[in-house]
C-alpha cells in the first residue's frame, strides 16, 4: 500500500530529524562553524558525507544543526500562529455582531501590510535573532488559521447538532471547545502543515535580510542562501539543504493529512482502491443491440437487471434480477424505502450509474423506439447512448434546484435542451422554449424565460426541470422522487402536470417513490422494490386492495390515515426492525427477519416471484396461505 | 387577539409573539427589509398536552419552535413558561431554563456531533442534571438508550454507525436526558422511511404518555399530526389561521386554508384518490418578504372577496377551543374542501 509506505518514511524521517537536531550537541558531528577553506567545496568524502560548503564547513553537520533552528521556529511559529488563529477563528464565528467584528477585522489589518514592513518593524523593536523570528512568524500566520477556522466555524454553526447543544444549555466555552473545534480540527491541521512549509521557507527569505538567524549559526534558510551564489560551481551544495526542507515539508504534511484522517472516525473506513473498480465496459454481457422487433405497445421492458457497486468490503448488488415494463402511456411507479434499489433502476436505465465504480453485471433494457425497434440499452456505448437521453428518455430529480444550473436564465437553460437535440434557427429555438415553459403552465413565460432559478418557487423550478426533460420530446419519463421536496399543494399540482403531459403526448411514466399516498393518485401499475429486489408487482388496485407480500402490507399500514380515529391506545402499525446492510442479506427472503409471518422456509433460499394473477406476482413463498 | 382560555394549568404560554428577519438589501439600496417569519401567534400548551404544528415550508413553523426556546430571539411578544416570562430571560437563566424545554430536530444526520460517541453525546446531556460518578453516569446513559428501544452495545459507536431511525431515537434519548417537562419535536420523522416512521411516533407517544411531558409537535403531515395530537394549529405564511382540538379541526375544518390541506392528505385508496380533484389550491405561497394585505391567503382562496384585503383578519372564537381567521361566515365550513370551481 503505497498510502502506508508515504507514511511510515514520513513518520521516521520526521522522527530522526527531530532526535537528529536535539542530540545534535551530543553527537560526534564535526563542528558546523568550523572552516576549512582549503577544502571549500569539497565533494563527498568519509570525513563530510554531504561535502563542504563555500567556507569548508561540513554540510551534514550543518544540516543537522541547521534543523534546530529551522525546525524549532517554524514549528513553535505554527503552533502559536495555530493556537492564536483558531481561538480568534472560533469566536469570530461562533459569535455574531460586534465581537466577530473585533475579531476578524484586525486580521485584514495584518493582511494589509507588506510582510516584509511588519518585520523590519519588529526588529526595530526586538533585535534580530530566532525570536524575533518566531514572533513575526507568528503574527504573520495568524490570520491563516483565523480564516480557515471561521469559515469552517460559519458551516459547523448552522448544523444542528450545535443548536442541539444550545437547547442543552451548555455554555457557549463549551460548545466552542467540545462541540465545535473537533469539527473544524480538519482543516485546520492541513493548514498547520501548509504553515509549517512556509515558516521554514519564509525563515531564509527572513534570514536573508539579517532579520533571523544571525550567521554563523547554520539554518537551512542561511544555508540555501549562501549555496545559492556559488550554484554553478558546486550544485550539490545547494541541493542537500534543499532536500531536507523538501522532505521536512512532505513529512509534514502526510503526517497531518493522516491525523486529520485519524481523527474523522468517518474516515476510518478502508479507502476505495481504484483496482477493485469493476471497469464500465469489462462485463460480458448478453445479448447485442437492436434485439428483434416488438409488436405490441411496450416502451421498455427490463429483464433480470442486475447492477453491482464496488465498496470496500467487496461489492452491493443494488439492483438484483429486476424486471420491469412500461408501455406507452403508462405510468409505472417504482415504491420502496431507501436503499431499496429504486433509485439505481432509473439510474442504470439513463446509464448514469457511478462510472468506474458500478456497472450493469446482467440483464437487459430492452427500449423501444417507435417504429418497434428493441435496443438493448445495456449494451448500447455511452457515446452512442447520448442519442436516447433526453430525445428518448427523459428524467426529472428530486431536488429541482441541482439540475439547473445557478448562474444561467431558464430560457438559456431550455435553448441548451433544445438546442441538444436539433439545429435550429436561433429564433426557432427560443420560441420553443417557451413553448415548452408554457407547456408546464408556467405563468407569465415570456418573463421567466430572463429570470435565474432562484428567483422561481420551488413549484416552479420543479415546472422548469419537467420542461427541460421534455424539450427532446422523450417516449418515456423517468421522475425520480419529483414532488418529495414540495409542499402538499404544490405536490398536488405537479402530479397534475405530469398527468396532463402523460395524456397528451402518450409518454410513458417510471415513477419512483417512497410515498404510497403519491402512487395511489398516479400509478396504473405499481413495483414494489425491497433490497434490490422486485418483492411485489400489480396494478394499483390490486396492490393497494388485495396485496399479498408481507412487506407490502406492512408499507400500507404504517401510514397514518386521517379517517383512522384512534381510541385510548394510540398506536401506528411499523414493520419492526429495520432495512438489512447490503453487505449482509439474509440468505433466503430478504425481508425475512422483519416478517411477522417468517418460518424456517423462508430463510431456506430465495424465493421467486410468483404469479398471484395475470397481472400480479409476489416473492413469498407463504402468499397462498396468508391470502 | 383573544388568548385562548385553558382548563389545566398551562406548562407554556405566548402571546403575541413576532419574529422578524431582515433580508440584505440589494447593492445599491442600503434598505433593509423586515421579512416577517412569525407574526403575532398566540397559543398555550398545557402540561402533558400535546400540540401539533401544521403547516407548509415557509409558514413559519420552525421558527416558532425555535424561537420558544430562545435559540432564535423573538422581536416581540411574551413567552411565558411556568409563569415566569422567559421572553428577555439572562443567559444563565435561559441555560437553567433549556433543561426543562427540549428540541428534538428533523435532520437525524446533522443534529448529532459526528465526531462524538454515543455515550458523549448522551452523556454530556445527563451531565447538565449535576455530575455523576461514572458508573452511575454509564448506567443512567444506558437507561435513556434502552427507553429509546437501543441496547448498551451502542455506547461507544460514533453516529455515522446509526441509520437514521437510529439517530433520531438517539436524539429523543439526549432530549429526554434532562427531563424535561416541554419538547419541541420539529418535524422528527419527515427524513425516516415510511415503515420507520411509524416505530418513531409510536416511540414518541408512549414517552410522552409515561413521562407527561407538554410537547409542540412541528410536521407537514396532518397525518401524523392527527395520530399524536390534542389540539392542533394551522399555519399560513407566519400566522395561525386556525386551531381546535384534534378532533375539532378534523372533522369540522373551517378556515378554507385547512380545508385545503386536510383534502389534499393523500389517500391509500386508488379508486378515492383518483375521484377526487386533485389541485384545491392555485399557484404557491407568496413571499414572507412581500405578504398579501389583508388575509395573507386570499391570493390562493377560492372564497376570497374584496373585503379580505381591506384589513388583517381578527382571530376568532367560533367554538369551543375553536379559533380560526377568515371573515367569511358565509361559506358552509365544517367539511374538507372537496372540489373548486
Amino acid at each position: 500500500m503505497l498510502r502506508n509506505v508515504t507514511l511510515v518514511f514520513a513518520i521516521g524521517f520526521l522522527a530522526a530529524m527531530v532526535a537528529l537536531a536535539v542530540f545534535a550537541p551530543l553527537l560526534p558531528l564535526p563542528d558546523p562553524v568550523k572552516m576549512d577553506v582549503i577544502s571549500r567545496m569539497a565533494g563527498p568524502s568519509w570525513a563530510h558525507p554531504f561535502g563542504q560548503d563555500e567556507y569548508g564547513r561540513d554540510i551534514f553537520s550543518r544540516i543537522i544543526h541547521g534543523a534546530r533552528a529551522s525546525l524549532a521556529v517554524s514549528l513553535t511559529a505554527a503552533a502559536l500562529a495555530g493556537a492564536a488563529g483558531v481561538i480568534v477563528g472560533l469566536v469570530g464565528g461562533y459569535f455574531q455582531g460586534w465581537i466577530e467584528l473585533a475579531t476578524m477585522r484586525p486580521l485584514d489589518v495584518i493582511l494589509s501590510f507588506p510582510p516584509m514592513l511588519l518585520a523590519l518593524l519588529a526588529v526595530a523593536l526586538l533585535g534580530p535573532g530566532a525570536l524575533t523570528l518566531t514572533v513575526i512568524l507568528s503574527i504573520l500566520f495568524i490570520p491563516a488559521y483565523a480564516r480557515v477556522t471561521y469559515g469552517e466555524v460559519l458551516v459547523v454553526r448552522n448544523h444542528e447538532y450545535v443548536e442541539a447543544a444550545r437547547a442543552l444549555g451548555h455554555r457557549p466555552l463549551r460548545i466552542l471547545a467540545r462541540t465545535i473545534l473537533p469539527n473544524v480540527a480538519g482543516p485546520v491541521l492541513v493548514q498547520f502543515s501548509l504553515v509549517v512549509a512556509s515558516c521554514i521557507v519564509l525563515e531564509s527569505g527572513l534570514s536573508f535580510l539579517g532579520l533571523g538567524v544571525v550567521p554563523p549559526t547554520p539554518s537551512w534558510g542561511l544555508m540555501i542562501r549562501g549555496a545559492r551564489a556559488y550554484m554553478h560551481l558546486d550544485p550539490m551544495g545547494i541541493v542537500w539543504p534543499c532536500m531536507a526542507l523538501v522532505f521536512t515539508v512532505f513529512s509534514v504534511n502526510r503526517l497531518c493529512d493522516h491525523l486529520r484522517d485519524v481523527f474523522d472516525p468517518k474516515a476510518r473506513r478502508v479507502s476505495f482502491s481504484p483496482a477493485s473498480a469493476i471497469d464500465e465496459d469489462d462485463g460480458a454481457r448478453g445479448r447485442e443491440a437492436a434485439a428483434g422487433s416488438a409488436t405490441d405497445d411496450m416502451l421498455l421492458d427490463i429483464r433480470n437487471l442486475t447492477t453491482e457497486i464496488a465498496v470496500p468490503r467487496g461489492s452491493i448488488r443494488a439492483v438484483d434480477g429486476v424486471s420491469l415494463k412500461v408501455r406507452r402511456g403508462e405510468a409505472v411507479a417504482l415504491v420502496g424505502e431507501s436503499g431499496s434499489g429504486k433509485s439505481m433502476t432509473g439510474l442504470a436505465i439513463m446509464k448514469l450509474l457511478p462510472r468506474r465504480i458500478s456497472r450493469i453485471a446482467r440483464g437487459s433494457i430492452d427500449y423501444v423506439t417507435a417504429d418497434r425497434q428493441r435496443h438493448d440499452l445495456a449494451t448500447v456505448p455511452l457515446n452512442r447512448f447520448r442519442a436516447y437521453r433526453g430525445k428518448e428518455i427523459g428524467m426529472v430529480f428530486q431536488e429541482p434546484m441541482a439540475c439547473l444550473n445557478p448562474v444561467y436564465t431558464i430560457g438559456y437553460q431550455l435553448v441548451e435542451a433544445v438546442t441538444a437535440h436539433a439545429r435550429l434557427p436561433k429564433q426557432e429555438t427560443w420560441a420553443r422554449a417557451l413553448k415548452a415553459l408554457k407547456q408546464v403552465g408556467i405563468p407569465d413565460p415570456e418573463r421567466r424565460l430572463h429570470e435565474y432559478p432562484h428567483q422561481l418557487s420551488g413549484g416552479m423550478r420543479q415546472r422548469v426541470a419537467i420542461a427541460i426533460a421534455l424539450c427532446g420530446k422523450p417516449s418515456l419519463l423517468i421522475a425520480d422522487e419529483p414532488t418529495t421536496a414540495l409542499d402538499v399543494t404544490v405536490q398536488a399540482q405537479i402530479l397534475d402536470l405530469l398527468e396532463q403531459i402523460r395524456e397528451a403526448s402518450r409518454i410513458g411514466l417510471i415513477f419512483i417513490t417512497h410515498n404510497l399516498g403519491v402512487v395511489a393518485e398516479i400509478a396504473d401499475r405499481v413495483v414494489v422494490m425491497y433490497c434490490g429486489q422486485v418483492v411485489e408487482e400489480g396494478t394499483a388496485e390490486e396492490i393497494f386492495y388485495t396485496p399479498r407480500h408481507p412487506y407490502t402490507r406492512g408499507l400500507l399500514a404504517s401510514v397514518p390515515k386521517v379517517e383512522d380515529k384512534t381510541g385510548g391506545n394510540k398506536r401506528l402499525s411499523s414493520i419492526p426492525g429495520a432495512v438489512p446492510s447490503p453487505l449482509a442479506l439474509p440468505p433466503g427472503c430478504r425481508f425475512a427477519p422483519r416478517c411477522a409471518h417468517a418460518t424456517d422456509l423462508c430463510n431456506a433460499g430465495v424465493p421467486a416471484l410468483e404469479p398471484v394473477s395475470d397481472s400480479q406476482a409476489a416473492r413469498c413463498v407463504r402468499w397462498r396461505e396468508l391470502a | 387577539m383573544t388568548t385562548p382560555v385553558l382548563k389545566t394549568t398551562p406548562v407554556l404560554e405566548v402571546e403575541n409573539l413576532q419574529k422578524l428577519y431582515y433580508s440584505s438589501g440589494g447593492l445599491f439600496s442600503g434598505k433593509r427589509k423586515p421579512v416577517k417569519a412569525v407574526d403575532g401567534v398566540s397559543f398555550s400548551i398545557a402540561r402533558g398536552e400535546v400540540l401539533g404544528l401544521v403547516g407548509e415550508s415557509g409558514s413559519g413553523k420552525s421558527t416558532v419552535g425555535r424561537t420558544l426556546l430562545r435559540l432564535h430571539e423573538p422581536t416581540a411578544g411574551t413567552i411565558r413558561f411556568d409563569g415566569e416570562d422567559i421572553t428577555h430571560a439572562s443567559g444563565q437563566r435561559m441555560r437553567d431554563l433549556r433543561r426543562e424545554m427540549q428540541i428534538i430536530f428533523q435532520d437525524p444526520f446533522s443534529s448529532l456531533n459526528p465526531r462524538s460517541r454515543i455515550m458523549e453525546i448522551v452523556g454530556e446531556a445527563v451531565d447538565l442534571r449535576g455530575a455523576l460518578p461514572k458508573d452511575e453516569r454509564e448506567a443512567s446513559v444506558i437507561r435513556l438508550l434502552e427507553q429509546v428501544g437501543l441496547s448498551r452495545d451502542h455506547l461507544h459507536r460514533f453516529p455515522h454507525e446509526f441509520s437514521g431511525g437510529q439517530r433520531q431515537r438517539l436524539n429523543i434519548a439526549r432530549a429526554l436526558a434532562v427531563r424535561p417537562r416541554f419538547v419541541v419535536a420539529d418535524e422528527p420523522v419527515a427524513a425516516l422511511d415510511v415503515s420507520i416512521q411509524a416505530q418513531v411516533m409510536n416511540l414518541l407517544v408512549d414517552l410522552q404518555r409515561d413521562t407527561g411531558i407538554a410537547l409542540l409537535f412541528i410536521s407537514h403531515d396532518l397525518g401524523l399530526v392527527e395520530f399524536i395530537a390534542d389540539k392542533v394549529m394551522v399555519m399560513y405564511l407566519g400566522r395561525i389561521v386556525e386551531m381546535a382540538s384534534a378532533r375539532d379541526l378534523y372533522s369540522r375544518p373551517f378556515h378554507p386554508y385547512t380545508r385545503a390541506l386536510l383534502s389534499t392528505t393523500p389517500s391509500v385508496d386508488p379508486r378515492e384518490a383518483r375521484a377526487r380533484k386533485r389541485t384545491l389550491l392555485q399557484g404557491e405561497p407568496p413571499s414572507p418578504a412581500n405578504p398579501p394585505s389583508g388575509c395573507t391567503f386570499r391570493t390562493r382562496c377560492p372564497f376570497a372577496i374584496a373585503a379580505c384585503a381591506a384589513e388583517r383578519p381578527a382571530y376568532r372564537q367560533v367554538g369551543e377551543g375553536h379559533y380560526h381567521s377568515c371573515i367569511r361566515d358565509d361559506i358552509s365550513g365544517g367539511e374538507p374542501l372537496r372540489a373548486v370551481a
